[in-house]
């Protein structure tokens, strides 16, 4: 690991620790080792004791804004500490500006974030279990069960949208992680678009059918997204109004899917969240970080920058330059 | 001007105080107007969400024409304009989603403007008949 990961790392023990021997929170949520050695799970750290289990490194993929959002925190009335890296700010960042969650019961420990690896890219480069990895500078060093060791790149590694991030630094927070990295300029970038959008519209529609044919409607995705959270009210679990069908089957899965995403639409920022969790592999991607191109086009609008922002439809310009004037 | 070719299924969700009475207006002058649109009537589009329209197209709609009041003229003051960036949204997302841009059209028609309705339904209905009805797999 890096010496600037490892001082991420002591820096988020460190804030953990002062934040519940201070008392400021009664709980802190950060990353800890998972059962495998390419996963690492969200960790509920309540004691001082507990604080070295905390991680940081280039598997702490999970977006833990999502155990902020309504009528999830534990008790409601909780007083949070949270880690979030660049994406997952702007998360927190969409539900401070709608006022879903308290800023005044959350303690956020921002961590700038040089890139989160695809985990599924890297298990499946190796046809062998995957019993240790150790990250060396710019090195993955891989160990199999069959006694097999690589080296892989880093960058090679990273997930799609962290090769191209415009926000490696939180957005918002309490006290960082670390020092903050240089700021990528130029427009947002919205990659792994091109070659769908080139194919017609029934090839378009091919696609989609048979990505949404596996779908097995498990809410994984729905349930991970830190910007969704209508919970029981949602019109993907009602039969009145009958949006979305009950039939598992493509029109009907995408349907579902479509009512998340169009109602996410102004908060999420492509995190990328829904599709780490699917257990199908659906390439959520193709409908999110569209729909945010086609946002920015529209109205310059980025999701989760400034919790004074107003989200894109929640507010109007009778200017707007959108159809028939 | 084109007949209608009936081979289509159109639906077309329009608010109750403008668009609505346009088309009314239009049936009691008894303008020609294609028959294979059928009409939604809702209070506002302020009240239209884009999963309508998707549902619609999963059912098996050929087109969606989504018209309200003119920006300006909402009898509820500001609906259409924050309907406006849902409804462009849309638009751009659904060929996307693999239909075809001509299928979907969102616009405006007053009470009074009966002759502007016959004339964006015979356009829309027209354009949608050309390319024919839709055999989605996905939506
Ligand atoms: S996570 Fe994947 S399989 Fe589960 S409901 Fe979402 S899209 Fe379907
Ligand atoms: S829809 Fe997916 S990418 Fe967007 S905020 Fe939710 S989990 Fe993140
Ligand atoms: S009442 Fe017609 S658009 Fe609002």
């Amino acid at each position: 690991m890096s010496g600037a990961e490892i001082a991420r790392q002591d820096r988020i023990r460190e804030l953990a620790r002062q934040a519940l021997t201070e008392g400021k929170v009664d709980y802190f949520i950060g990353w800890k080792a998972g059962h495998v050695p390419s996963e690492v799970i969200p960790a509920f750290v309540r004691n001082v004791d507990e604080c070295d289990m905390l991680l940081w490194n280039p598997l702490c993929h999970h977006n833990l804004t999502t155990f902020l959002k309504r009528k999830m925190p534990d008790p409601p009335d909780a007083r949070i500490g949270v880690c979030v890296k660049g994406c997952d700010s702007r998360t927190l960042v969409a539900l401070l500006q709608e006022t879903l969650v308290d800023k005044e019961r959350l303690y956020v420990v921002g961590v700038p974030c040089d890139g989160i690896i695809d985990r599924r890219r890297l298990e499946k480069a190796f046809s062998d279990e995957v019993i240790d990895i150790a990250f060396q500078g710019e090195q993955v060093v891989v160990t199999t069960r069959g006694g097999e060791t690589k080296e892989l790149a880093y960058e090679e590694l990273l997930l799609e949208q962290c090769a191209s991030c415009d926000f490696p630094n939180p957005r918002y927070y309490d006290d960082l992680a670390g020092e903050l990295l240089p700021q990528p300029e130029g427009p947002p970038r919205f990659p792994g678009l091109e070659e769908y959008e080139a194919l017609s519209a029934e090839e378009k529609d091919r696609v989609l059918a048979d990505a949404f044919a596996t779908c097995i409607r498990c809410f994984a995705c729905i349930h991970v997204c830190p910007v969704c959270y209508c919970w029981d009210q949602c019109v993907n679990r009602s039969r009145r109004p009958a949006l979305v069908g009950q039939k598992v089957a493509a029109k009907e899965n995408l349907m579902f899917q479509m009512v998340h995403m169009f109602h996410v639409a102004g908060r999420c920022p492509s995190c990328g969240a829904c599709d780490r969790s699917c257990p199908v592999e659906i390439p959520l991607y193709l409908l999110h970080r569209k729909m945010n191109k086609e946002l920015f086009e529209m109205l310059g609008f980025q999701a989760g920058l400034n919790v004074e922002d107003k989200p894109v439809f929640q507010t109007f310009n009778i200017d707007d330059a959108l159809g028939e004037q | 001007m084109t007949d209608s070719s009936g081979n289509v299924k159109i639906i077309a969700i329009v608010c109750n105080w403008c668009s609505y009475a346009g088309a009314d207006g239009a049936g009691t002058a008894r303008l020609k107007q294609p028959y294979d649109f059928r009409v939604m009537r809702v209070p506002c589009t302020g009240r239209v969400d884009p999963l309508l329209a998707l549902k619609a197209f999963e059912k098996g709609a050929d087109g969606v024409l989504i018209s309200g009041c003119h920006p300006g003229d909402c009898h509820y003051s500001e609906g259409n304009y924050y309907a406006r960036r849902k409804f462009e949204l849309l638009k751009r997302m659904l060929p996307h989603l693999g239909i075809e841009p001509e299928r979907y059209t969102y616009t405006w028609v007053s009470a009074s403007e009966a002759a502007r309705w016959q004339q964006v339904v015979t356009n829309f209905v027209t354009k949608v008949g050309e390319l024919g009805p839709r055999q989605g797999g996905a939506l």
